[in-house]
């Protein structure tokens, strides 16, 4: 470690180059973490906030559940497999305000209030990001409906398919569709069969939303992309450091030095290295979190900061020791055969 | 009294399908506080039978005793130990670490040999050592601000200052000029008297055997004269 920190010391430029490189596909690597968590809550925030469960729609809707509808049938089925499974819609709409401006959104409507706000007829409960230009009391109206709702509260980051939801009660939801059935259920319980209807898992029902999974496996694609090229970066950079060094591994080695320690020298500086770059990125990235442009869906949690970080970690440790491969194989002859200091 | 034996040491080179026989039978004794120059032509096998003595090449056939051990018998983990405990190493470079100033080398090399002196004693030492070789006064210098013969200073200090008992020194003036020459081999003939450390030489320089108290001279891989 000691000596880690003195070659560090002594060839400065070389380790803020590797550092600055570093810091930059971490930061890289933890925004776009962060636009792609922002992106899912924005695209379904409203699935990601229930507890764990499982979802259904009617299995001939084919994983699409605006083609669902469950009939009275298999909600009887349902209810006989779980005790306490709640029905819910969504559809894609809109609202005009005061002003005859039309604001879009997606209405939600639940058999009850256990996952969602406890909405009366003729009440709607908006996103929070609709607090900006509506306060509570505030009258809108849906052409649909052909009367006006009173906004009633708001509930916070409640998102679906990039459109902030208004839940609303489902008496006015079943006018305004002119349906008469819900389209999805959800039980808080491992899946069970149901005639008729198709169990998703919460992460699994993600996936059926349109879009979703094509957004986040592009942004995750990138994420490992950048893994890949950080691994690789620590492996080369050191491999090309090793190599300028092989005369002093193989005299250090002749005088007694053991090959473990010159192994534990590169972790050490690969360590240092990566955790000031780490601590850097994620105090930028989390200032970004802060102060990111409301507009913009960036959303990056203390969790993911460890999760991203770990992982950096794990990836620069691994190109480190194989770029270290060379310090095992030097043989301390070489080096005296070579010259130098 | 025998320290070091080398019995019947033979080291072969194989180019492609040919194999060559660079060591053909040595047999040699180092006497403990003894100074032994290894000289002979470029070619007979002086710089090999040194580096294969100090381990740091294996051997085709023979064997090596130190204190009573078979070090040919050794794996590389229980001769490196060996190495960093007991031996010190001069080269024809003096190989410091380009990154330590000259008070780190020393301190690596105490590090190295697993020393257990206390920090005090670890300080004296390295002043004592470092005075001796009359580079206290560049103590935190780095080896790129040196000259040569303080380099090689350094590199002396470094391999005495864990007190080891055999010194390998493998042409040790090659790179400095007659009057560094001289100096850094009364060092090296001093150091060893005063710190009974038996050493092994190779020289091409004559006028560095007025410092050996023995002279073994090597022909194709065979001593001749000892």
């Amino acid at each position: 470690m000691k000596m880690a920190w003195k070659e560090m010391k002594k060839y400065k430029m070389r380790y803020t180059i590797l550092g600055s490189i570093i810091f930059l596909i971490s930061l890289l690597t933890l925004s776009i973490s962060g636009l792609a968590n922002g992106l899912s809550q924005d695209n379904a925030a409203l699935i990601k906030n229930m507890p764990e469960g499982t979802f259904y729609m009617e299995e001939s809707a084919e994983e699409n559940y605006s083609f669902s509808s469950l009939e009275e049938e298999q909600v009887n089925n349902l209810n006989e497999a779980h005790e306490n499974a709640s029905l819910f819609s969504i559809q894609m709409g809109e609202f005009s305000d005061s002003g005859d401006q039309k604001h879009s959104l997606a209405y939600v409507t639940a058999s009850d209030a256990e996952y969602f706000p406890d909405v009366e007829p003729g009440e709607i409960v908006l996103d929070s990001s609709f607090e900006e230009d509506f306060s509570t009391g505030d009258t809108v109206t849906s052409e649909l409906l052909g009367e006006s709702f009173t906004i009633t509260g708001f509930a916070e980051q409640e998102k679906f398919s990039h459109s902030p939801v208004g839940f609303i009660n489902n008496d006015d939801f079943f006018t305004m569709y002119n349906t008469e059935t819900f389209q999805l259920a959800f039980a808080p319980e491992d899946g069970k069969t149901v005639d008729g209807l198709a169990g998703f898992s919460n992460g699994d029902f993600l996936n059926t939303i349109p879009s979703y999974s094509a957004e986040q496996l592009s942004l995750n694609m990138i994420i490992i992309f950048l893994y890949v090229i950080s691994g690789m970066l620590f492996a080369i950079f050191f491999y090309m450091i090793n190599v300028q060094k092989l005369g002093t591994f193989g005299i250090l080695k002749a005088i007694g030095v053991k090959t473990f320690t010159l192994f534990k020298m590169m972790w050490a500086q690969m360590f240092i290295i990566t955790i000031i770059s780490l601590l850097l990125a994620a105090g930028i990235s989390q200032l970004f979190n802060m102060f990111a442009p409301s507009g913009m869906p960036f959303h990056l949690t203390l969790d993911m900061v460890l999760l991203s970080s770990g992982a950096f970690i794990i990836i620069g440790f691994i190109g480190a020791t194989l770029s270290g491969i060379q310090i095992k194989k030097v043989e301390p002859m070489q080096a005296i055969n070579q010259g130098g200091a | 009294m025998s320290l070091f034996q080398l019995e019947d040491i033979q080291k072969e080179f194989k180019h492609g399908n040919t194999k060559e026989q660079i060591l053909k039978g040595i047999d040699l004794e180092l006497k403990k506080g003894e100074l032994t120059a290894l000289v002979g032509a470029s070619g007979s096998g002086k710089s090999t039978l040194l580096t294969i003595a100090a381990g740091l090449q294996d051997l085709s056939g023979g064997s090596i005793t130190f204190g009573g051990k078979n070090l040919s018998a050794m794996n590389q983990e229980g001769m490196r130990e060996v190495r960093a405990k007991h031996f010190g190493f001069v080269f024809q470079h003096a190989h410091l670490v380009p990154f330590l100033t000259v008070k780190e080398q020393l301190e690596l090399m105490l590090d190295t040999a697993e020393t257990k002196w206390s920090k005090k004693a670890r300080a004296e030492r390295i002043e004592d050592a470092l005075t001796t070789v009359d580079m206290w006064g560049h103590k935190d210098s780095y080896p790129e601000n040196l000259s040569g013969g303080e380099k090689q200073r350094v590199a002396i200090a470094r391999a005495v200052i864990h007190e080891p008992e055999i010194l390998f020194a493998d042409e040790p003036t090659a790179s400095l000029d007659s009057k560094r020459s001289v100096e850094v081999m009364e060092l090296i003939e001093r150091l060893a008297r005063e710190l009974n450390i038996t050493v092994l030489m190779v020289t091409h320089d004559n006028d560095m055997l007025e410092y050996a108290e023995r002279i073994v001279e090597m022909k194709d891989g065979k001593i001749i004269e000892s």
